[in-house]
Order: structure tokens, then sequence, then C-alpha cells
């Protein structure tokens, strides 16, 4: 019977695919609630600033955010 | 409250009534669809039957809290004194009484329009849609509490019930396959334990739940 | 520990795959094709684990209601989604050169596509409700029917497929299997199961830190 190798590449393709493009979004997620949770609690000052949950993360100045 | 209980029964009649033109209508279209072809009508009957059930049983049971999401009652519902689950039995057989009605009426209309002779297989049909309705109303009164609250509930709610009820579904139209075909009670007492214990989980897992679920 | 746990994964997974395509033989009857088996099948266990563990959290929510528990209840069950969406597409690239079919109804795939789909509904719910506590409530009962749906599922499904025949109680017994074989799954078991538990641990602690920003 023929291998059928194609169909092996595939499978494994889509397996990396959709486990990996989950890691990479729990990652990407990770990352900008921590930006998002340590602006919120350094602004106890500047209330006018309201960041929203879309709102694009803008990074913090010599803030550097280590990743497990 | 004595309000509230004419609502109730002019609600119900609405109900009964939208379900038994909506059960004629999904005959027709059975019938429509199916063609003339009596032998392909035939082995499907059973599964035509139940989903003509299981249809007008989502619609209906859809509708179990509709009173008290429309007056404005559901907090009356969370403050009841009690154990809820005396709420949730309540509704149960509301629903039960609805559906067997429906059933009775829409097997009625298989009947005639499709020329069936249930007569050798009445009192074991009976067991399995006794069997089946129980499982059905038991999660979709539950799944109506849950989602009666809830955004884009009449999606939501099919969406739910829908997949839970697949083993019900498998059993009562096996069953009734089989019944139909004159075999004996005993060689579908498998499908009616299963069905059974469906029943017996859904009923306890609602009873137990309930209160959880009117927490607020 | 969590990225303890990552790292675990990470060389589980590439012990897994010297196993699936190195060590392992070139199966008899269908060829270099059954190798998907390898990511295959284990997937659809690690599905089951996330789904008991889900179950069990369910309860310990219901019982304690401890905000951990739920976390860990709507990790579980997203994580195990995910694996049983994985197994039910490996399983149709499987399928289209060995049967000739992506899709059969057959026993297996028939229990495993309703049990996916009652846990996307899981998941819709979990979406449907904005009040945290409400969500965490309901998605709990909903779990619990889900997880215990499953066995009858499967019986159902199992009985609907063998027909006009005495049923025995569970699947009858798998065909015998190269040793090898047996041990390369198991490899890629754990692997894919330090994987799931990695991404549960990881999804958990999203949603803690999605609870902290709407505080």
């Amino acid at each position: 019977m023929a291998d059928n190798w194609g169909y092996v590449a595939v499978a494994y393709a889509v397996a990396v695919v959709v486990l990996g493009g989950y890691w990479r979004r729990l990652i990407r997620r990770e990352r900008e609630l921590a930006i998002l949770n340590a602006g919120v609690r350094n602004d106890g000052m500047s209330r006018s600033q309201q960041p929203s949950e879309t709102a694009h993360p803008r990074s913090e100045p010599g803030k550097r955010h280590s990743l497990p | 409250m004595a309000w509230k209980d004419l609502v109730i029964e002019r609600r119900s009649k609405e109900t009964l009534n939208a379900l038994l033109f909506f059960s004629l209508a999904l005959l027709f279209v059975f019938q429509f669809a199916l063609g003339p072809d009596r032998e392909r009508l035939a082995s499907v009957l059973p599964g035509l039957l139940w989903l003509g059930f299981i249809l007008s049983g989502v619609l209906g049971l859809g509708r179990a809290f509709l009173v008290e999401r429309e007056n404005d009652c559901w907090e009356a519902l969370l403050l009841a004194p009690g154990d809820k689950s005396a709420i949730y039995l309540g509704k149960l057989a509301g629903s039960l009484m609805l559906m067997a009605v429906v059933e009775t009426l829409v097997l009625a209309l298989f009947v005639v329009f499709f020329d069936v002779d249930l007569s050798h297989a009445l009192p074991g049909l009976a067991l399995v849609i006794g069997l089946g309705t129980v499982g059905i109303a038991a999660v979709g009164t539950l799944f109506a509490a849950m989602t009666a609250q809830v955004r884009a509930r009449e999606l939501l709610f099919p969406v739910l019930l829908l997949p839970v009820l697949v083993p019900v579904l498998l059993g009562t139209v096996k069953a009734t396959e089989a019944l139909l075909l004159r075999e004996p009670l005993a060689a579908v007492a498998h499908w009616l334990k299963l069905l059974a214990a469906a029943d017996v989980v859904y009923l306890a897992v609602g009873l137990l739940t309930f209160d959880v679920i009117l927490e607020g | 520990m969590t990225t303890v746990l990552g790292w675990l994964a990470g060389l589980g997974l590439v012990a897994g795959l010297v196993m699936g395509f190195g060590v392992a033989p070139r199966e008899v009857t269908q060829g270099n094709v059954q190798r998907i088996m390898y990511v295959h099948v284990p997937a659809v266990w690690v599905a089951y684990l996330a789904f008991g563990v889900g179950f069990v959290a369910s309860l310990v929510y219901l019982a304690r209601r401890r905000p951990g528990a739920d976390r860990l209840a709507h990790a579980a069950c997203e994580v195990g989604t995910l694996f049983l969406g994985v197994n039910i597409a490996t399983g149709a690239i499987w399928g289209k050169p060995t049967w000739g079919t992506w899709w059969t109804w057959d026993a297996r795939l028939t229990s495993v596509a309703v049990v996916f789909v009652m846990f996307l509904a899981y998941l819709l719910l979990r979406g449907a409700i904005d009040d945290h506590e409400r969500g965490a409530r309901y998605a709990a009962v909903l779990g619990i029917v889900a997880s215990l749906n499953i066995p009858l599922v499967h019986f159902s499904v199992y009985w609907w497929r063998t027909l006009h025949q005495p049923p025995s109680l569970l699947k009858p017994g798998s065909s015998t299997m190269p040793p090898v074989i047996l041990i390369a799954l198991l490899v890629n078991f754990v692997a894919l199961a330090l994987l799931g538990a990695y991404f549960v641990a990881r999804r958990a602690r999203v949603l803690a830190a999605e609870e902290e920003a709407l505080a």
C-alpha cells in the first residue's frame, strides 16, 4: 500500500498549527494583560488615561517584561 | 396571583396551539421532502417522529421561563423561599404535560397521514416515549432556566440542548424502530435501560443544581 | 512551575516524534500513513483527561465557590476541546487514504464529534454571559451535565452502530498491537498530556489576569 507521506505531513502540520497557534495566542494575551495590569496599577494618579481592553498596549519606558 | 395564573394558562394554550401547528407543518415538510416513496418513508418514520418530538420540545421548553422573564418576575423566582427544586419539579411537570399532549396528537397525525399501524406496539411505544420525554424535559427545564437571562438565549438554548440529547434521540429512535418492526420489548431492553439511566442522571443533576442556577 | 511544565512538554514532544518516526516500524497493513496515529490517538486521550479535570473542577467550584476551581474548569474544558479538535482533524486526514473517505459515522468518530459539539457549546455559554460569577456557576452546571453525558453518548452511539446484537458492555478489545507501537503511543501521550497541562496552567493564568484587568 502506498505510504501517503503527504497525508502524514498534513496531519502533523495541522496539529502543529492548531496547538502552536493556541500557544502563541496564550503568550500574546498574557503579555497584553501584563502590560494592562501593570499600567492600571501604576496609574494611581493619572485617572484620565483609561486603558480599555482593546487599547493598544503602550510600552512603558524602563520596564522589561520577562516572559517565562 | 390569579392574574399571573390567567396569563400562564393563556400562554400555555398559545404554546400548545403553536406547537401543534408547528408539528403539522413539519409533517407536511417531511412528506414533501421525502416524496411518495412509501418504503423510504416507513424506514425513516421513527426518526421523523422523534425529530418532530424533539423540535417541538425545544420550542416549547425554550418558553418554559418566558412568563417570568417577560413580566419581570425573575427576581421573584430568585427570592422565593424554600427549596428551589420544587420550582424545577413544577416547571418539569408542566412541560411534561405539554409535551405529552403534543406528542399524542403528533402520533395520531402520523398514523393518519402516513398510514401507520401502531396497534401492536402501543404499550412499548408509550414506555419509550415516556422515558424519552422525561429525559428531554429534565435537561430542557434546567437549560431553559440557565439560558433565560443570557444573551442570545433563543440560539443558545437549542445549541446547548441538542448535543446533550443525542443519547436520548438515539435510544428512542432505535427502540421505536424496533418496536414498529414488531420486535418484542425484550429486544430493546438495553435501550430502555439507557434511557432510564439518562433520565436518572438528568433528573438528579437538575434537582441538585437548580438552586445554583436560581442564585442570580 | 509552569515554565518547567513547558520545557518538559517540549522534551516530551521531541521524544514523541523520535518514537513515532524513528523507532516505530512501518506498519504492515497501512504503511507509513499509520504514523498519524501517534498524534491522533494520544490527542483524544488527553482531551478526555482534560474533560475529567474540568468535571472535578466544576464540582469543586459548586461545592466551595473557589475562583481557582472555576478558572481550572474553564481552562481544562477549553484545552480538552482543542485537543479533541486536533483528534478529529487528524482522524479525517488519516481516514482519507485509509478508508477512502474524510468522514464516516462509525461509533468512535460519531461519539467524539458529539462530545466535541457539547463542549463547544460549553465555551459558547461561557462567552455569552457577562456576569462573571453567574457565568462560573452556569458553566459548572453545564460542565457537569456534559461530562456525565459522555458515557451515555459512548454507549448509545456504540449500540447504534452494532445492530441487532446483544451489546457487550465495553468496546471489543483492540487488535493486538506490537509492543513498540504501544510504547510509542504512550510516549506521545505523555508528551501531549504535558503540553495540555502546560496549556491549562497558562490559560488559567490568563483568566486570572483578565479578572484582575476587569476589576
